[in-house]
């Protein structure tokens, strides 16, 4: 991908996100991807606005358009496929263990976790250490097909760490990168890689 | 006097520091005559001593064997051999809770013969193999380290199954997770950890067998009276399934009435014990009462509030304890908007699905994220109603009083988002929910449903709730004393 089509798949999977955040996913200087940015607003292709930049529905449907011709390989790469389907299935895991973050059984039923019981916040921060042990193949597995994708592997990493260290908020907080922002811009971005739709 | 093992045999209470936090539980239920499984610990020092060493250290060997020996006593079980099987469950433990410690490994004696030996005693072939297929899958997933492995290197001797797991609680003193752990959080790295060797009990054996959970009081609601479920002829993997409808508490007492008298008064007495509403697991095995584990129990803010205020009528708690058990989010979650009394009456129900964020907020249906920020905006109240949610939705649902969406459950994206906002929501109503927008809807994310129009709600005033008023109070009394 060059560098323009870089920046608009990267502001597609981070949406309404400033520049700084746009260049890191996709992996370009930030001069450049500002230039670019500036470019697509200039023809009609992203909007800004307070600093935050989406493309504009046209311009999502013609990169969508272009994607066979960029991921086509791996699509079929028999071992970036077999990385996909892991990921497809720990998949799974992180959406329960998030799911237990944020809501608690109590007694049969579910409510919402308040975080006054941090024996309970430590033990499913505990599970998502664990999963990120499962996740970590899958993820260098996903990068060597496309070195690019180890951006994930790092701000998830990061985000665990801050979560372990007590910053409970990088767990699923979704106005920052936090494990499940991430996690889920990672899904949304080999989604579009492999060329599926979302199931839920 | 061994040197590396205690047998948890209810005589005195060992140190924490050197039989770790769950062999300290089991210890006391037992000292304070309550029954438990038997089951003896392997002591931080042998930890210690292995990290050291890099290998089981001498005379280890042999006290494993002779706690293995009373285990067998106890129970009259025998450990990889006879038409009794001993099974056992491994379990790491600290004196304090890390990250990153070996999960629990159950099961532990079971093989070929062993199988042959349960389905026999037991009548339930498929329970035997089921038996041995998920202790196969622990031990790979634990002690292996190897999920998926579709023929997991398991050594055929139960002995040496013990051993390896034995190694794989040592082992796991040195994670990445429970070193960073420490580091962060000023523990030393020379404490530790022991490991619990328990023996199974069955809650399948015969017509008199179950196993359940008990709650102290309603963690519900807060009422008084212990509640709880018991499954007959059942293990506790069945209660957790889901699989199988659980009864409730007069049926245990019709069922197992011994063991039901002993539960309730291990009850009261573990409450009063531990000054707050345990949750209890247990199991009956052939009509004999024995308790897992007991903790303090999760409670629902409604629960939080009547039990603080309750337990200082009951004279069990002072004010302040009271105080510091509800937090400031829970008192937040009981004065949220709620629907009036009546307001559903005659109302109509234009979608149900699975209530994903509790809370109850009305507006009108908007299909597109765009437009639902560009409305809000405006100072509209919309609810956006989408086939499902991407991050290309996240701005919509920051801007909505709630979120509807056609598929997925519980745990989809559009219900981990509607969770960390604070958004009610309801998930899972099947299609024909976005053709509505335009329309004006009330939602109730507890209830799972999306009502037509906007239905009359209340916010709930902290001087009219019985139980909130009063530790309102003695939070005032608090804070002037503060100030004097």
């Amino acid at each position: 991908m060059n560098s323009r089509d870089l920046v608009l798949h990267a502001a597609a999977i981070k949406r309404h996100a400033p520049a700084s955040a746009i260049a890191a996913l996709a992996g370009v200087p930030l001069d450049q991807a500002q230039a670019q940015l500036d470019a697509l607003v200039a023809t009609g292709r992203a909007m800004e606005t307070k600093g935050a930049y989406a493309l504009t529905p046209l311009a999502g449907v013609a990169l969508q358009a272009r994607y066979a011709g960029h991921f086509g390989h791996l699509r079929e790469d028999e071992g970036f496929r077999g990385a996909y389907e892991g990921f497809e299935r720990i998949n799974n895991t992180l959406k329960q263990i998030i799911t237990d973050w944020q809501t608690l059984t109590v007694g049969g039923q579910k409510v919402a976790n308040d975080h006054s019981d941090k024996a309970h916040d430590d033990a499913v921060i505990d599970r998502l250490g664990a999963l990120h042990e499962q996740a970590e193949p899958i993820l260098a597995k996903l990068a060597s097909g496309l070195p690019r994708l180890r951006y994930y592997g790092d701000k998830l990493l990061a985000a665990l760490e801050a979560a372990e260290d007590g910053d409970t908020e990088w767990v699923s907080d979704i106005r920052r990168d936090s494990y499940h922002t991430v996690w889920f811009e990672l899904h949304e971005e080999v989604l579009r890689i492999m060329g599926r739709e979302r199931q839920e | 006097m061994a040197r590396w093992t205690v047998m948890l045999d209810g005589n005195g209470l060992p140190d924490r520091a050197l039989v770790g936090g769950k062999a300290w539980s089991i210890a006391r239920m037992a000292a304070l005559g309550l029954d438990v499984p038997p089951a003896f610990v392997i002591g931080t020092s042998a930890c210690n001593a292995y990290l050291e060493a890099s290998g089981i250290p001498p005379g280890l060997e042999d006290e494993i064997a002779a706690g293995l020996a009373w285990l067998e006593a106890q129970t009259g079980r025998t450990f990889g051999n006879g038409d009794k099987r001993l099974l056992l469950s491994i379990r790491s433990g600290a004196a304090i809770s890390m990250p990153g410690m070996m999960d629990t490994v159950l099961n532990l004696g079971i093989d070929e013969a062993g199988e042959a030996a349960l389905a026999a005693e037991t009548g339930l072939a498929t329970f035997a193999a089921d038996t041995q297929r998920r202790f196969r899958e622990l031990y790979s997933a634990i002690v292996l380290k190897a999920p998926d492995d579709p023929s997991p290197a398991i050594p055929v001797d139960v002995r040496e199954q013990l051993f390896g797991a034995v190694r794989a609680v040592f082992e796991s003193w040195n994670t990445r997770r429970a070193r960073r752990y420490r580091e962060h959080n000023g523990i030393a790295h020379d404490l530790g950890t022991a490991v619990t060797v328990q023996a199974m009990v069955f809650g399948n054996l015969d017509d008199t067998s179950g196993t359940g959970v008990l709650f102290s009081r309603n963690p519900l609601n807060g009422d008084p009276a212990p509640y709880g479920e018991y499954l007959p002829r059942a293990q506790g993997e069945d209660v957790v399934s889901g699989k199988f409808t659980p009864l409730g508490l007069d049926a245990m007492r019709d069922h197992v009435p011994h063991a039901h008298a002993a539960l309730l008064a291990a009850s009261a007495m573990l409450e009063r014990e531990n000054g707050d509403v345990q949750d209890i697991e247990f199991t009956v095995q052939s009509g004999k009462l024995f308790l897992l584990q007991s903790r303090v129990a999760k409670r629902a803010p409604e629960a939080a509030v009547r039990i603080a205020v309750d337990m200082v009528d009951e004279g069990m708690i002072d004010a302040a304890t009271a105080l510091s058990r509800v937090s400031a989010e829970q008192v937040a979650t009981l004065l949220l908007p709620r629907l009036a009394k009546g307001a559903t009456d005659g109302a109509e129900i234009v979608a149900r699905g699975e209530g994903a964020c509790p809370g109850v907020a009305t507006g009108i249906l908007v299909a597109d994220a765009d437009d639902a920020e560009r409305r809000a905006a405006e100072g509209e109240s919309v609810v956006l109603v989408r086939a499902t949610t991407s991050p290309d939705d996240v701005h919509g649902m920051i801007a909505a009083k709630a979120i509807v969406t056609e598929q997925g459950g519980s745990t989809s994206h559009a219900a981990v988002v509607s969770r960390s906002l604070g958004r009610p929501c309801v998930v899972g109503v099947g299609s024909g929910a976005v053709a509505r927008a335009g329309q004006q809807v009330t939602i109730d994310g507890a209830a799972g449903l999306v009502y037509a129009g906007a239905l009359e709600t209340v916010v709930p005033l902290e001087s009219e709730h019985p139980h909130l008023a009063r530790l309102t109070g003695w939070a005032r009394e608090q804070g002037e004393r503060a100030g004097q």
